[in-house]
């Protein structure tokens, strides 16, 4: 059938409208990394856009130098891995009693999870809670709180469910015991879930803030964001950075330094994103048709 | 045969049991005057002294108006996006272009409130922004977008409009799935044009969804994240940007007023606990229970 001049209108509308609702997620990010690689003066001037003006990697020898981000990074990294691996391995322990039809409390258990997600404590409680089994200021603080999210085992529950029973029947046969059965044939079918959770939890982490910021109380074991939010939310930051030449500073502008910051943390992100971007659409699918 | 499902599932209820049902019980506190010496279950009874004095003050009167403004404000103008995203994107036939501009929308879900709140701020900067500097071009005067109530709110809930629209569309697009491509051919050899296809094949079939997700929606008014206005908030805009969570870190965790912000924060989780048990119950009278 051939375009109608209306349909054809439409057309152009239409990719002219998301063309720039993607121009609106990308632009800020071109633009951020932009000033991070400009010298201060055109910063100052606020002349640079979407390329860098006089390159250069001031910003960030300033920011690797003098800020303590290096160590942040690698803090980031063993709270990421760390957490996603107890909290995968968390999950499925979760999930998998409760996705089995046989197993006598699944729904009240079930039930007590959803309420999780209904009420809590709030803030107060559950710091006393975590101050009173003497966790503060260690990442036991950010891995045990976080440990499940009942959401994601919902999630994980939901797709266990959905696993043809004649596969576990013909491995009962077989006589595999429910150990075997949950290592053997339930998780390598469920690869891909497995894969969306993993990244949901790796995010999760990777961004921690709040709890970081409450528990987390020496500076040597912050993470990104909060160096982060501390270098953004800072009104003297060029003060507070320690071994930096005075020279050194009329070079270069807390902006500048802000930029690289935030740069350096998304540019992690933005490299494992593409790959596991088919994954992360399933899981959220499964967690949509039913929660 | 549940002995190993009792084995794997024993640690995960000693989870919930010690981070999040042992928070419920703390919330005791809000009953009773806390003092760091006394403990929880040492410190005196007081009642509803806590409550009293929260709904006879002012200043905590305005906290929780701000909350459920800018709440509802989010989901006022919130809420389309996604659908209207969601609508649009189902449109395109290069599936090239759908990939790629699907791929962009859905990145800020991943960034942080940290990094998009250093985003907006440098941004919107008063002296040095991007934003400031063509306003600056166009009207000679720079305006401080962070600093004035309305703009600030416009930037609060713009920029959760930026974060959360893509991700929020997958839900839409999971549901327009389901619709029998039939149908369009139908309404096409009818005459109908692109716009009466959209009004009467595509809303129609994604209508449940949307009550759904608005009902949803609605259960978590008094919830404002913690992170998004903690990142954007400042000293200027105190009055129409503090709000429950910030005020319960910054009142009951640093400034140790544990009783009274643990009383505020029990009044807003009833509240959500309420609104999402209604929100649940109109839901499944439409037919679309969610759990």
């Amino acid at each position: 059938m051939k375009a109608t001049w209306g349909e054809k209108v439409f057309y152009s509308v239409n990719y002219l409208l998301l063309a720039l609702a993607a121009l609106s997620c990308l632009l800020p990010i071109v633009h951020v990394a932009a000033v991070s690689l400009s010298d201060s003066h055109s910063v100052m001037s606020a002349s640079v856009s979407l390329w860098p003006v006089g390159w250069t990697l001031e910003s960030y020898r300033t920011l690797i130098e003098g800020t303590g981000i290096v160590r942040a990074f690698k803090n980031n990294t063993v709270l990421t891995v760390v957490g996603v691996v107890l909290s995968m391995a968390a999950t499925v322990m979760a999930a998998y009693p409760l996705s089995r039809p046989y197993f006598y409390w699944r729904r009240k258990l079930t039930l007590a999870v959803v309420f999780t997600m209904l009420f809590g404590g709030g803030l107060i409680p559950t710091y006393l809670v975590i101050k009173s089994l003497g966790l503060i200021n260690s990442y036991g603080a950010i891995w045990l709180p976080g440990l499940v999210s009942a959401f994601n085992m919902l999630v994980l529950k939901t797709h266990f469910e959905g696993l043809p029973s004649e596969m576990e029947e013909a491995a009962r046969m077989d006589g595999c015991g429910e150990w075997r059965l949950l290592a053997q044939v339930v998780l390598p079918l469920s690869l891909p879930v497995l894969a969306a959770l993993t990244l949901f939890y790796a995010v999760g982490y990777w961004n921690a803030f709040m709890n970081v910021l409450i528990y987390i109380n020496s500076p040597e074991k912050h993470n990104m964001t909060v160096l982060v939010q501390q270098m953004v939310q800072s009104q003297s930051l060029l003060q507070e950075i320690n071994g930096i030449q005075q020279d050194d500073i009329k070079q270069m502008t807390p902006e500048g330094i802000k930029t690289a910051g935030i740069l350096v943390m998304i540019v992690p992100m933005l490299i494992v994103y593409p790959f596991l971007q088919k994954y992360f659409v399933k899981g959220v699918m499964i967690g949509a048709v039913k929660g | 045969m549940n002995l190993p499902l009792l084995i794997l599932f024993a640690p995960i209820a000693a989870f919930f049991i010690i981070f999040k049902y042992a928070p419920m019980a703390g919330l005791v506190i809000a009953f009773k005057n806390y003092t760091f010496y006394d403990g929880i279950w040492g410190s005196e009874w007081v009642g509803l002294h806590n409550f009293e004095q929260l709904f006879s003050n002012p200043q905590t009167l305005s906290i929780i108006r701000n909350t459920v403004l800018l709440s509802c404000l989010n989901i006022v103008f919130g809420f389309p996006f996604p659908i209207l995203l969601a609508i649009l994107l189902n449109e395109v036939r290069r599936q090239w272009f759908k990939r790629l501009v699907q791929t962009l929308v859905y990145l800020p879900h991943f960034l942080s409130w940290v990094i998009v709140g250093g985003m907006v701020v440098t941004i919107f900067s008063q002296e040095t922004g991007i934003v400031n500097h063509l306003v600056k071009a166009w009207l000679g005067e720079p305006y401080p977008f962070l600093y004035k109530d309305g703009s600030w709110i416009a930037i609060f809930v713009g920029s959760g409009i930026w974060k959360g629209a893509g991700w929020g569309a997958i839900v839409y697009l999971a549901a327009l799935t389901t619709i029998d491509p039939h149908l369009y051919e139908a309404a096409s050899l009818d005459g109908a044009s692109k716009w009466r296809q959209i009004w009467h094949v595509t809303l129609p079939g994604i209508s449940s969804t949307i009550v759904v997700m608005f009902i949803l929606t609605l259960g978590h008014v008094m919830e404002v994240g913690f992170d998004h206005v903690f990142m954007l908030q400042n000293s200027v805009v105190s009055g129409i940007s503090e709000v429950i969570s910030t005020y319960i870190y910054r009142v009951g965790l640093q400034g140790a007023q544990f009783s009274l912000t643990t009383a505020m924060g029990l009044f807003e989780s009833l509240i959500g606990l309420v609104l999402v048990l209604t929100a649940n119950r109109i839901a499944r009278r439409l037919g679309q229970s969610l759990w």
